[in-house]
């Protein structure tokens, strides 16, 4: 058996020695609560240099982390791509994937740019700005420390996590997801090398479960932000556990979808969103809150729904041959339970179809009208035949907070029409098959800036009282 | 709808030939011999019934090119999603005659709509399954026993499969005293409980304690609050079984089964663990009573789990669903005669490990275990349309 990989990394310079044990293939480490409370202490003590430094040079510094990753020469991309596959079951090829989408996330002009769009004065995270007509200043401000959890996330969503901190001067401990461990150490060990106010303001600990020991309780009761990536139970646990002055970032488990118009349902523009819709399927084996598992298929195109569904199946055969899945135990026994249940329904004279290989690589179920259930992941498609894409604004207002993303296919003018809908039905993202499971590192995470999420807004009247209500037009004079 | 005349009457046959099965095979793999054959025949008849009785898995086993006359191996049955009882009426007579008992599943990880449903038209065979088994089992010695059940009693609780269970059990073997601890919500009775529990102790009588492992973990709760320990007499023994589910905070079973041990003074050995499922009228046993040599007596996590000699267990690749080598993980798939009147072949989600002599170990969760990605799953899903709780507002 391979040498376990150690799932921590200590601030830089950190004089901590904790007990390590071993699970299955992981190094933990087991810090006392004498531990914890040096360690961060550490962290907070941190933040005054981490924020010394401007918020625009911590971007292009912060951008090393990208840098490397996406780079096939240097060693922790290596690194990256040899601990990935085992590390967060997926095969080399979908691993290969996900590193060569998400790195680029990560680099400086990214980093800069998404600073940009969430604050367009960035000054404002290193001191007060005026505001103007308003006779004020404000200025933005990060914590003195904040806790990151994920639970068994997607493989990049910890460093993303970790550079948004960093980025408005929080000094950050990091607990990633059981799926998540290899990238935020590689992460911290980029920084570690070239960022060094930023090292000594991160911590990356794995633990399993929810609690941690005393590092868990301790980072939780010290926390001045806890954001958390989980599932509703872990959400409901974290929120029962804060105190009512912290303020929690909540991304709970969320399911995407894709609706298209019977326009894009003719020829070869039917067979492109096809494509596109089983890459965005394979993309990270469909184990994001973005990912697409119900696709609703307006009739009356040349290629009917069920068509649709035909052609989806096909693609996600050749997509199986470029990023091949590799679906746990876990998720095979639901695949195959829900395949079995698919049957039933025929058997029961629905019209509902089940086509799907024998193996549990992929699964393409269509039925014939509009269901929000059985997500299963494990690269199973629900396609869904509507009359008219008008039947889902009826429906989805029920499972508002639920629904992420959805990619929507139909030419203007009708497609603002039906984004307007969605929206005002409850999705966060109107987004294209293409786009879907790769969204921007500015996105707008459930429905809230990313970045303006992690702050809190300071202000100082002390100026120039306030231009007098009414005086926003040019001035006049009598 | 129900079955035609011609049809019930083969039902009527195959239930007598499945009972004298049961009323003759040998528990003991090894001796299994012309049983072996025996079983296939019946096994096989019985599917041809089934895919004729209940209609929904005769159109799924045509849909899959199966024709029941040319099945020559009971491992070529095909298999039905124990998750296909929450939707679909899998009885004979597709639900149109009069069940005898109809058992649901718990409810804690889906809506009442989710729950799965088990329509019973005969419970003689779920009776004549059970309790052979469990007399082999839990009771080889065969006196009469001081229930202490930590269950709802079965008049609150009729359409749990397994509180009808302890029902029969608590009225074959009781000794006239005892009975079940806890309310309709599952709340145990402190100081009835403890009341029999001293009872017990004090008159000598032999106990049978029984409950779920949240049960039990509730159980030490209030012992530890109430500052009491016993030790129920020699001869007592203790059955558990289900997970936790959410209804108490998790314990590792071998400290589950140490802290009992050293709370109610019942060895460790005389614990058994009993798996089944409301889909399935036979059970599965731990052997530490019946066979203390098997070495099962003290580390619970190395204990198997062995089945009825009319019932038999594959294990499959989730991946593709065919058999795995010997010794491979895989999911557990049964195959059980008593289930005559619904669907014998059952495709569990639980996965296992065959060990000797058709035993096989369950391998559950480890405690703390995260499940992979951020994308809604099917159970929170359920959860979210039963509470109306869709929306856990984010940040």
């Amino acid at each position: 058996m391979a040498e376990p990989f150690r799932s921590w990394r200590l601030p830089a310079g950190a004089d901590i020695h904790p007990d390590a044990w071993v699970m299955d293939d992981l190094e933990l480490a087991v810090p006392t609560r004498e531990e914890a409370d040096r360690l961060l202490d550490q962290l907070e003590g941190a933040g005054a240099a981490l924020r010394s430094i401007p918020a625009r040079e911590r971007a292009r510094r912060l951008g090393a982390v990208g840098t490397r990753l996406a780079d096939p020469q240097d060693p922790l991309h290596r690194e990256a791509l040899e601990r990935l596959p085992a590390q967060a079951g997926l095969s080399l090829p979908v691993a290969r994937e996900l590193l060569d989408r998400m790195a680029p996330q990560w680099t400086p002009p990214a980093l800069e740019r998404l600073l940009h769009l969430e604050f367009p004065d960035p000054l404002v995270l290193d001191g007060f700005r005026p505001r103007a007509r308003a006779g004020d200043r404000v200025r933005a401000l990060g914590d003195p420390m904040a806790l990151h959890v994920g639970a068994g996330n997607v493989a990049g969503v910890g460093v993303s996590s970790l550079l948004r901190s960093l980025l408005v001067g929080t000094p950050v401990l990091l607990k990633p997801g059981r799926g998540d461990v290899v990238l935020p150490i590689l992460a911290a060990d980029a920084l570690g090398s070239t960022f060094p106010e930023a090292s000594r303001a991160l911590a990356v600990i794995y633990w399993p479960g929810k609690g941690g020991g005393a590092l868990g309780s301790q980072g939780l009761a010290r926390a001045g932000r806890v954001v958390v990536y989980g599932g509703m139970d872990t959400v409901q646990d974290f929120r029962s556990r804060l105190s009512p002055q912290t303020p929690l970032i909540a991304y709970h488990h969320r399911v995407s979808a894709a609706a298209l118009g019977r326009e894009v349902l003719e020829g070869e523009v039917a067979r492109r969103t096809a494509t596109a819709a089983a890459r965005a399927v394979a993309a990270y084996d469909q184990q994001g809150c973005v990912s697409p598992h119900l696709f609703w298929v307006e009739r009356g195109g040349a290629v009917s729904p069920e068509s649709w569904a035909r052609m989806l199946a096909q693609e996600l055969e050749g997509v199986e041959a470029l990023l091949p899945s590799l679906p746990t135990a876990e998720v095979s026994a639901r695949v195959q339970a829900v395949r079995g249940e698919v049957e039933l329904d025929a058997a029961m004279g629905t019209k509902t179809r089940l086509l799907a290989p024998p193996h549990a690589g992929w699964t393409v179920i269509y039925e014939s009208e509009f269901a929000f259930e059985g997500v299963c992941g494990g690269r199973t498609a629900r396609v869904q035949g509507v009359d008219d894409l008008e039947e889902l604004f009826r429906h989805l207002p029920a499972v508002r907070g639920i629904l992420q993303s959805v990619a929507l296919a139909c030419p203007e003018p009708r497609r603002s029409h039906v984004a307007e809908r969605l929206v005002l039905a409850g999705a966060a993202r109107i987004t294209t098959l293409d786009r879907q499971p790769w969204p921007e590192p500015w996105w707008l995470h459930d429905g809230a800036g990313p970045l303006r999420a992690l702050v809190r807004w300071a202000m100082d009247e002390g100026g120039e009282p306030p231009p007098p209500l009414g005086g926003d037009g040019p001035a006049r004079s009598r | 709808m129900s079955r035609s005349p011609a049809l019930k009457a083969r039902g009527e046959e195959l239930r007598e030939e499945v009972l004298s099965f049961m009323a003759s095979a040998p528990w003991n793999r090894t001796e299994l011999g012309d049983a072996e054959v025996a079983f296939n025949e019946l096994a096989l008849r019985v599917f041809r019934y089934q895919a004729e009785a209940v209609p929904v898995y005769g159109r799924l086993v045509a849909n899959r090119g199966v024709d029941p006359r040319e099945l020559s191996d009971w491992r070529r049955i095909p298999p039905v999603a124990a998750r296909a009882f929450r939707r679909f009426p899998l009885v004979a007579g597709g639900g149109g005659e009069e069940a005898a008992a109809t058992f649901r599943t718990s409810g804690t990880t889906g809506g009442v709509e989710a729950r799965g449903v088990h329509r019973v038209l005969d419970l003689s065979l779920y009776h004549a399954s059970l309790l052979p088994g469990a007399r082999r089992h839990l009771n080889p010695d065969n006196r009469a026993l001081r229930s202490i059940i930590l269950t709802p009693r079965p008049s609150a609780r009729p359409d749990s499969s397994l509180i009808h269970m302890l029902g029969v059990l608590h009225r074959e073997w009781s000794d006239g005293q005892g009975g079940f601890f806890a309310d309709a919500e599952w709340r145990l009775d402190g100081p009835a409980l403890l009341g029999a529990l001293a009872d017990a102790e004090a008159s000598g009588a032999s106990v049978f304690m029984a409950g779920t492992a949240f049960g039990y973990v509730h159980l030490l709760d209030l012992l530890a609050e109430a500052g009491s320990a016993y030790r129920l007499p020699p001869g007592s023994r203790l059955m558990e079984t289900g997970g936790f589910k959410g209804r108490s905070r998790e314990v590792a079973r071998d400290t589950l089964y140490r802290r009992l041990g050293d709370a109610l003074g019942i060895p460790v050995g005389r614990m058994v663990n009993e798996y089944g499922m409301t889909e399935m009228l036979s059970q599965f046993w731990e052997t530490a009573l019946v066979d203390p040599a098997s070495g099962e007596s003290e580390d619970p996590s190395d204990r198997s789990l062995v089945g009825p000699p009319w019932v038999r267990t594959r294990i499959l690749d989730p991946y593709d669903l065919t058999e795995v080598e010997p010794g491979q993980v895989g999911l557990l798939q049964h195959l059980d005669l008593a289930n005559l009147h619904s669907i014998s072949a059952i495709l569990t989600e639980d996965q296992g490990v065959e060990v000797e002599g058709g035993r096989f170990r369950v391998l559950g969760r480890r405690p703390g275990a995260e499940p992979r990605g951020c994308s809604l799953s099917m159970d929170e899903l359920d959860q979210a349309w039963t509470t109306g709780d869709a929306g856990v507002s984010g940040g």
